[in-house]
């Protein structure tokens, strides 16, 4: 289900504040986050080896990857701390009647 | 005019080093010194990608050349340090060639244990420390069909891991009661012993060799378990050593490696150490503790370069180490020797399984074992609860449904 480039994940309901929802849209996987502030999203797979970041640790705004540790900004997708050293992309949110689209 | 700040010893810490003091200072001169040919790369994938041949040592690389000149970083490769006079602040190189320093961190790492055979010759056993020994170790393995692995800890599994996919006879030799049963507890070590043997690994713990008898490129190995077993390979993982070796003549107090207090202070002012190399005092636990991994390394490195211009930070980072093979990973942090209660939290493979190690209803350490990335977020958040000491709920724990972080 698209509107232009907006692509619709889940209802806001189904992630947990400090949490993240994996999705794979076509040869996509990305990731959306609940924050305090809001929600997010960035690429699914760290950029050091490729794993994929959902079995990673959200927490004070970052994100950890499950099998390097390394460490990104969610919100900016800066790569905060070795082994990862290439940011990670980062992707529009919007929320619509409680639903989540990403901008892919 | 900068300080002139000397690192010896060109692997992740070194490297890391460099770019944590680059970070905060332009100024200082750095000269990196490293017996190796290559610049810094990762080693991790030696015995797992490159020995498969999946990946190249360009793929390892920490910083490439352009990093180095960028930053102007003086790079010395390929160059033995021959001598370190503490009193003047020098070292010596090949060809007697001085090189002074204001400050001196040494991360030299660790160099393999050798084993001795009888019978055998150096160049019989073949051992897995750098990209010019795993070049000759796929080479090899490529060309025979038996392989003989002594040794049963993280290296030699992860070989006998990534060279069963070529459908090669291995086997595994351990002397201890269990696998990697220096760091690893034995409910994680015993999963992963069916996973070898699954794979056509065979195993055999408990046992020791007896004899080898060669004859040409063959291999006839004589087991303390009666069996005899014929290979064209020999190869060995049998732990590390710190390697200090060039610092045995000096007054820089060494303990099991190089004695560092938690700013990576050695024993003489302007030295510091990092990496494999030190047996460092961490707060934490309130003890000296030696560890050999990639995450100590590469955040010590990090601290220690840092500590060198002048910040002031205490390393007292939770442990925590890793281990791929076949399609496990395994991962523990803090300590799991010290302990009065254990907590399994899982119980299916594929989410992963985790065995927490508590004292006084605290968790000291965590291992786990699963499919790739399962379990890192829980083993994460283990590290995190030991570092802060909470009480934890035991039943909680043990109970998938509930989310370790919200305990």
């Amino acid at each position: 289900m698209t509107e232009d480039n907006w692509v619709y994940v889940c209802n806001t309901n189904e992630i947990d504040l400090e949490d993240l929802k994996r999705f794979d849209y076509e040869n996509k996987s990305v990731c959306i986050y609940k924050l305090e502030d809001g929600f997010f999203a960035t690429d699914g797979l760290c950029t050091h080896e490729q794993v994929h970041l959902e079995n990673g640790l959200v927490m004070d705004g970052e994100i950890e990857c499950p099998m390097h540790q390394g460490i990104f900004d969610i919100k900016t997708g800066e790569a905060k701390s070795p082994p990862a050293c290439e940011d990670l992309k980062t992707y529009s949110v919007k929320i619509e009647k409680d639903k989540i689209f990403i901008k892919l | 005019m900068g300080e002139n700040i000397v690192i010896v010893g060109g692997g992740q810490a070194g490297a890391y080093a460099i770019n944590s003091i680059r970070k905060i200072n332009t100024d200082c001169y750095i000269t990196l010194i490293s017996e190796e040919t290559e610049l810094p790369y990762e080693r991790p994938p030696l015995s797992k990608e490159c020995i498969k041949g999946e990946k190249k040592y360009q793929d390892c690389i920490i910083f490439d050349k352009s990093y180095y000149e960028k930053n102007n970083i003086n790079l010395n490769l390929n160059t033995i340090v021959e001598d370190v006079d503490v009193k003047s602040s020098k070292i010596k190189i090949f060809q007697n060639t001085d090189v002074s320093f204001d400050k001196l961190l040494i991360c030299t790492g660790s160099n393999n244990k050798k084993i001795k055979i009888d019978g055998l010759m150096e160049n019989d056993i073949f051992q897995l420390r750098n990209i010019d020994e795993c070049k000759k170790i796929m080479n090899k393995s490529q060309a025979v069909e038996n392989i003989l692995i002594i040794g049963g800890g993280f290296i030699g599994l992860e070989i006998a891991s990534s060279l069963s996919k070529f459908k090669k006879n291995i086997s595994v030799i351990e002397i201890g009661k269990q696998l990697m049963g220096r760091v690893i507890p034995k409910e994680i070590a015993d999963i992963m012993l069916v996973k070898h043997k699954k794979n056509n690994v065979n195993i055999f713990v408990d046992t020791q060799i007896l004899k080898i008898l060669k004859s040409g490129n063959n291999y006839e190995v004589r087991l303390t378990n009666g069996k005899i077993i014929k290979s064209e390979m020999i190869i060995a993982g049998i732990g590390v050593e710190p390697q200090v070796s060039l610092l045995k003549e000096t007054t820089i107090r060494l303990d099991n490696g190089i004695l560092t207090n938690h700013f990576c202070n050695t024993s003489i002012e302007n030295i510091y150490a990092a990496g494999d190399v030190c047996n460092f005092f961490h707060p934490s636990y309130n003890k000296y503790i030696r560890l050999e991994s990639w995450q100590h390394a590469q955040k010590h490195g990090s601290v220690a370069g840092k500590n060198i211009i002048g910040k002031n930070i205490s390393y007292d980072e939770v442990p925590w180490m890793w281990s791929n093979q076949y399609d496990y990973n395994l991962q523990l942090t803090g300590i799991t020797n010290d302990y009065d209660s254990i907590v399994k939290r899982g119980s299916n493979i594929d989410e992963g399984i985790i065995y927490f190690y508590l004292k006084n209803n605290k968790i000291r350490g965590a291992c786990g074992i699963g499919k790739f990335g399962k379990i890192g977020k829980e083993i994460k958040l283990a590290g995190i609860l030991s570092k802060a000491k909470k009480e934890i709920n035991e039943n909680k724990l043990s109970d998938v449904n509930q989310k370790l972080q919200k305990i």
